[in-house]
């Protein structure tokens, strides 16, 4: 009969597990209070915000299961800049706040930053953290999100970062300063009350688990989640082949005039460092789809867990892993004063660019170009029947990448972003608008052993009186690409479609089109490139591409040739 | 004597719960599946039953099943082959769905291919607007095109998917004739049928999978209906369906969708019996078989009740009772992941191989290993000693483990067990906290094979303090069958505001529902002092997205249930908001977006089985080294359940052990048996 050594005090692989799932119910628990206390549609409805747990030297140590990949590295903007700025003279009872992406670590204005910082005793454990994002910072258009502004003051209140509450009392005339520059403020405060409460329940619960564990045995608890994952990453990169990889695209432009707008990355690996070299890149534009840097740390992040190891925990092992080379004031590191309200179109592209270059390295893994946009369409007027002015806004997917085993999935969102459609009842029903079809691309998806994904489709019009359709698109010019062979997808487009039915070409970030009843407007979002030869191509996934109508004889014949769509069809 | 028979399925056993409702005696049985065709189980189990307790054929009134056929069909996409007819525009909505995908970092994983593939998906011309209005009426020529297409296709079954046919159901129901005419072998699920609800996706996936599962259930109850006829021929049957009640073959046949989720719901509804019986209003089950644990939070003895959740990958928009299902079970595995942290499960040895201590080929460490290494479980085995196990080859198959860790094999076998009962806990706090519900309030309810041996570890974790074992935690889900009620829900799908205006229209949509329910309640022959009707609507405030469910009253013997003020409607309306999103406004304009009418019926209502009191002291059947959190293993009383009478106490640490599971009491933990045979345990400190 053997003794069990009474060593349960030390920080074991099963102490840790059971501590790391303690954690993940804290900033899982926090995550759906945040969800169901807060106003904003973008929070409650589509999930645009993430809770998290990071430790006295501001490291993430856990992030909700459910958080969104571009708010990854969000936090740690935040906590460099809290700790810079505040770091000596942090008490109890203080919530801090913050979201200028150039002063306060922030990605764009909408996403407020929070964090609070827990004690044991006189001890500073770390921070409960979150962000949401909300559906009005002020600036000059409704929902802070609008193109055509050349400068970071136009899209909405900026804030460093500041106490709200010091010591526990709240600094009324600070929250009435950012109430009173921000639209429907009472609703805004129930947001920034919603995201207070979650930071609290977390602190209460760290509490309890400090209580259970003690302090000493938490903080070395997050050392070891940290350095855990930090191994494991290490070790996935040290398994890629040494090297230098590169791959560069092409933005379409900025909606301000600035046309072709390169991205161009240099990744180097040697055993297990990676250096993600961004030099060469544009510089920062006039328009709204600028990225600061953590907003690109947070791409780079995405794309070496996507395509390394997917099921790895977020934390601070993940994030510390590239090494990030970008210039200070180009696209992907704007200075002050850029706008960087659409910064979600970039990342899509940092992504596609990732990938592509170190497509060689893991060809089991790579995907070729996915849509690499954030397609939107917005409609907004008048509505007939109940009087009331209405604003429709909808993402839509698009194309997947192809894939070294299986086809790029039609019509999806990809990376960065997973938000849902509103389905065409609820749409028709909430707006006087009629959506005549939603459908796939025909021959959008790329050519390839494994095909690239199909577009979207939705065809709308307004009903009873005349509607304003804005859009902003990307890859309508610069298509997505292939890999290993496999040819580029369809470029998306939206078009005016008039009452005698001519079809109008708009552009790639329309504003204030003017759409008349009985006229209509097609948004179709780009597919996606290939993965391999399209000679390699099976003849029964052939049939199938011909059978489902999803690609046209033509198509097929101009891709893969006659006599192999013959020979398919038989 | 008439009596009623619960038959549950499992993967491994399939249990029988026989009750005589003159008499309230109980019979038990419990005989291996028949996986390929689970009916002969069922057929046969029956007879041997009857045979072994000495009941007569006639004797058997009702047959109360839970069927996993639909549930297989779609884990193993073994359905019918479909066809789909939809509005023009929109034949590709099935295969968009939500346009996202299931794992946010991983570029392989999908979400399943569309049940039917593009080429089996056919339009036809026609358009119903929000109105409801016909915008476009129905275009014979394109129906009769897509009739025939659908016949060329060689579908065995076709939905009907047409956009806003929940609110006119018109076009359908054209569609629907038309391919009878053609076909009338032809299985056919119209949308607005199985079930009219806003948003087309979900109304036309739950459609879609109804169909897909049409062929398949209806072989299965044909083959069901005609061997218990030749058995017991005065057996009505009823079968099971996931909103927590029974329904008839013949609606089982249009509506198979209805049972895929069933199978947890029946262990809710013999939970609930049982809590009623030890009068605990407010419990957490907790169901742990070998391979998962449901879990369900009952208030007020009832369960919530939800609307959307996946089967096998698909959304289904159908009412079914709320559970949480999480991978944790006496067959789930030890490993390390690439963190080098332990971890356990999801992944299973399942029944075949099973635990390396069943020694039928299984080599990895599980949840059961753990237990019989530190004494928890006894050598002797389960179900009475038929099956031993094999104490050597567990701690074998935990070696690999302990090595790496340099631990003794007891210290990782513990270490085992807290890492499943921490992710049940995390399960627990799901259904609780983050719902607004404080766990320390409930009782834990624990049942399973495995349930029990867990739940004062579980129960501590999350501060409850007491938990109940019911007499047969093994055999509850075939006694919950025998527990309910023949249901039927119906629903009004409509978008009216909650003000004074409106107030008569709502009524009148009610004493409507009401109308239909009155004939089900005709058609079903149910008796009339045993109907009820419960009352919900599904509200949000103008703007929102998502409604939620507000009950809003019940009518006993069938009479319609009263419909109040405005007013007490928003009040209602309130009250369900707070606690979902802890607040609410007084002023902004509410909606009804459902009107939610469920009927049952009371089939029989089990009595209280009691058991004899005795205040003598229950001697051990024998003591065994058992570990707990101490460093040394403890000389532990092990007894019988069956030597356990009412109004006896017991103080951990105990283990008790009966046909279909085990208790174990840590130290501290206090017991005491109430009159009706279950262990109320009392979590020490």
């Amino acid at each position: 009969m053997s003794r069990i050594a009474n060593t349960a005090r030390s920080l074991d692989p099963i102490r840790l597990e059971i501590i790391r799932n303690g954690l993940r119910s804290i900033a899982d628990e926090t995550f759906v209070a945040l969800m169901k206390s807060a106003y904003s549609t973008n929070i409650k409805e589509r999930r645009d915000h993430s809770t998290a747990i990071c430790d006295a030297r501001g490291r993430l140590v856990v992030q909700a299961d459910a958080s969104l990949p571009v708010h990854l590295a969000s936090m740690t903007g935040l906590m460099r800049c809290l700790l810079a700025k505040h770091g000596g003279a942090i008490q109890p009872g203080d919530v801090f706040v913050a979201n200028d992406p150039h002063d306060a670590g922030g990605t764009h204005l909408p996403d407020i930053n929070m964090a609070v910082p827990v004690f044991s005793g006189r001890r500073l454990l770390g921070f409960m953290c979150n962000i949401a994002h909300h559906a009005d910072v002020g600036g000059s258009a409704p929902g802070s999100m609008a193109g055509g502004m050349s400068e970071i003051y136009q899209e909405g209140l900026r804030l460093p970062v500041i106490r709200l509450f010091r010591r526990g009392v709240l600094q009324q005339d600070l929250l009435d300063l950012i109430l009173l520059n921000v639209r429907v403020p009472e609703e805004r405060r129930g947001d920034y009350y919603a995201q207070i409460a979650a930071c609290r329940l977390g602190e209460r619960r760290l509490a309890e688990m400090t209580a259970r564990h003690g302090a000493a045995m938490l903080i070395a608890a997050f050392d070891e989640i940290i350095a855990r994952t930090a191994r494991r990453m290490r070790a996935a990169v040290a398994a890629l082949p040494d090297g230098a990889y590169v791959c560069e695209d092409v933005m379409d432009d900025d909606g301000l005039g600035t046309v072709d707008i390169p991205i161009k990355l240099r990744i180097e690996i040697a055993g297990e460092r990676v250096r993600f070299d961004f030099t060469g890149t544009a510089k920062q534009v006039s328009g709204n789809i600028n990225v600061t840097f953590n907003a690109t740390q947070a791409s780079v992040c995405y794309a070496l867990k996507a395509l390394l190891d997917p099921e790895v925990p977020n934390n601070q092992g993940v994030l510390d892993l590239p090494e990030i080379v970008v210039e200070k004031g180009s696209l992907l590191d704007a200075a002050f004063p850029a706008p960087v309200a659409a910064r979600a179109n970039t990342c899509q592209r940092i992504i596609d660019v990732i990938i592509g270059a170190l497509a060689p390295a893991v060809p089991q893994h790579a995907v070729a170009a996915a849509n690499g946009a954030n397609t939107t369409a917005v409609f907004s007027g008048l509505d007939p029947r109940r009087g009331r002015h209405y604003v429709y806004l909808e993402t839509l997917g698009g194309g997947f990448g192809g894939r070294a085993e299986r086809d790029g999935k039609d019509g999806v969102q990809v990376h960065i972003t997973n938000t849902s459609n509103l389905p065409v009842e609820a749409i028709e029903s909430e707006y006087p608008l009629l959506v005549e079809s939603y459908s796939l691309v025909e021959d959008s998806g790329g050519p390839g052993r494994c095909r690239g994904g199909m577009g979207l489709r939705r065809v709308i019009r307004p009903v009873g009186h005349d509607c304003l359709f804005n859009g902003a698109g990307e890859r309508f010019a610069h298509r997505p690409w292939g890999i290993f062979g496999g040819g580029p997808g369809a470029p998306g487009r939206f078009l005016h479609v008039t009452r005698e039915g001519r079809s109008v070409p708009l552009a790639t970030k329309p504003a204030g089109i003017i759409v008349r009843e009985g006229e209509k407007i097609v948004v179709e979002s780009p597919g996606a490139g290939g993965y391999g030869a399209a000679a390699e191509r099976s003849p029964a996934a052939l049939a199938l591409d011909r059978e489902s109508g999803k690609f046209s004889e033509a198509y097929l014949a101009r891709h893969y040739g006659t006599a192999k769509v013959d020979r398919a069809a038989e | 004597m008439a009596w009623l028979v619960g038959v549950d399925v499992g993967g491994t056993f399939t249990d029988f719960f026989a009750y005589d409702d003159a008499t309230h005696s109980v019979r038990l049985y419990k005989r291996p599946s028949t996986p390929g065709n689970p009916a002969a189980a069922i057929a046969e189990g029956l007879g041997e039953m009857r045979r072994a307790f000495g009941i007569a054929p006639a004797a058997v009134a009702r047959v109360c099943h839970g069927t996993t056929v639909a549930t297989n069909a779609l884990i193993q996409r073994r359905g019918g082959k479909v066809a789909v007819i939809t509005t023009k525009g929109f034949r590709d909505l099935l295969e968009i769905g939500r346009q996202t995908r299931p794992h946010m970092y991983s570029l392989q994983i999908d979400h399943p291919e569309a049940l039917v593939p593009r080429q089996r998906r056919f339009e036809v011309e026609e358009r119903i607007t929000a109105g409801p209005s016909v915008l476009i009426p129905l275009d014979p020529d394109s129906v009769a095109r897509a009739v025939e297409a659908v016949r060329a296709s060689g579908a065995e079954a076709c939905a009907v998917c047409l956009l806003f046919s929940f609110l006119d159901g018109r076009h359908e129901r054209g569609v629907g004739e038309a391919l009878a005419r053609a076909n009338g072998g032809l299985y056919v699920s119209l949308s607005s049928e199985v079930q009219p609800e806003f948003r087309e996706y979900e109304r036309f996936s739950t459609a879609v999978l109804n169909a897909y599962l049409q062929p398949v259930v209806a072989r299965y109850v044909a083959f069901l209906e005609k061997e218990l006829a030749r058995d017991v021929p005065s057996a009505k049957i009823g079968i099971y369906q996931s909103s927590g009640g029974l329904m008839s073959p013949a609606t089982a046949r249009s509506f198979p969708i209805r049972t895929a989720l069933s199978g947890p719901a029946a262990g809710a509804v013999g939970a609930i019996a049982t809590a009623r019986k030890a009068k605990r209003p407010n419990i957490i089950t907790l169901d742990m078989g070998g391979t998962s644990a449901d879990i369900a939070l009952i208030r007020n003895y009832e369960a919530d009740v939800r609307f959307d959740r996946d089967v096998a990958g698909f959304p289904i928009r159908l009412p079914m009772v709320d559970i949480h299902t999480i991978g944790a079970g006496g067959g789930s595995i030890a490993w390390f992941d690439r963190d080098g942290l332990l971890k356990v499960g999801p992944l299973s040895a399942g029944a075949e191989p099973g635990p390396a201590c069943y020694g039928r080929g299984g080599t990895e460490g599980t949840v059961t290993d753990a237990n019989l290494v530190l004494g928890r479980l006894s050598e002797r085995g389960l179900i009475g000693g038929r099956m031993r196990l094999d104490r050597a080859a567990a701690a074998a198959a935990l070696a690999p483990l302990a090595e790496r860790l340099s631990y003794p094999i007891e210290r990782v076998a513990r270490g085992i067990i807290e890492i499943v009962v921490a992710n049940m806990v995390r399960a627990i706090r799901t259904v609780s906290v983050e719902r607004g519900h404080d766990p320390r309030a409930y009782c834990l309810l624990p049942f399973g094979g495995a349930g029990p041996l867990h739940a004062s570890a579980v129960a501590r974790s999350l501060g409850i303090r007491e938990f109940v074992v019911p007499l047969a935690p093994g055999l509850l889900c075939a006694q919950g069958l025998i527990a309910s009620d023949l249901k039927e829900d119906f629903v009004r799908s409509l978008r009216i505001p909650a003000a004074d205006p409106h107030l008569s229209e709502i009524r009148a949509h009610v004493a409507e529902l009401a109308r239909d329910a009155q004939r089900w309640f005709t058609h079903e022959r149910t008796a009339a002092g045993a109907r009820t009707l419960h009352l919900s609507l599904d509200m949000r405030y103008v703007g929102q997205n998502f409604e939620l469910r507000v009950p809003i009253g019940r009518g006993a013997g069938g009479k319609p249930p009263a419909v109040p003020s405005v007013n007490g409607l928003r009040r209602q309306f309130f009250l369900v908001h707070d606690r979902h999103y802890g607040f609410h406004s007084e002023t902004d304009p509410v909606e009804i977006i459902n009107i939610r009418l469920t009927a049952s019926a009371a089939v029989s209502r089990l009595r209280d089985v009691k058991g004899p009191t005795r205040r003598r002291r229950a001697a051990p059947a024998e003591h065994r080294l058992v570990w707990f959190a101490g460093a040394r293993p403890v000389r532990t009383p092990v007894y019988e359940r069956a030597a356990l009478a009412a109004g006896q106490l017991l103080v951990g640490p105990a283990i008790i052990e009966q046909l279909d599971s085990t208790t174990v009491l840590h130290p501290g933990d206090r017991l005491r048996v109430d009159s009706l045979l279950n262990l109320c345990v009392e979590v020490g400190p």
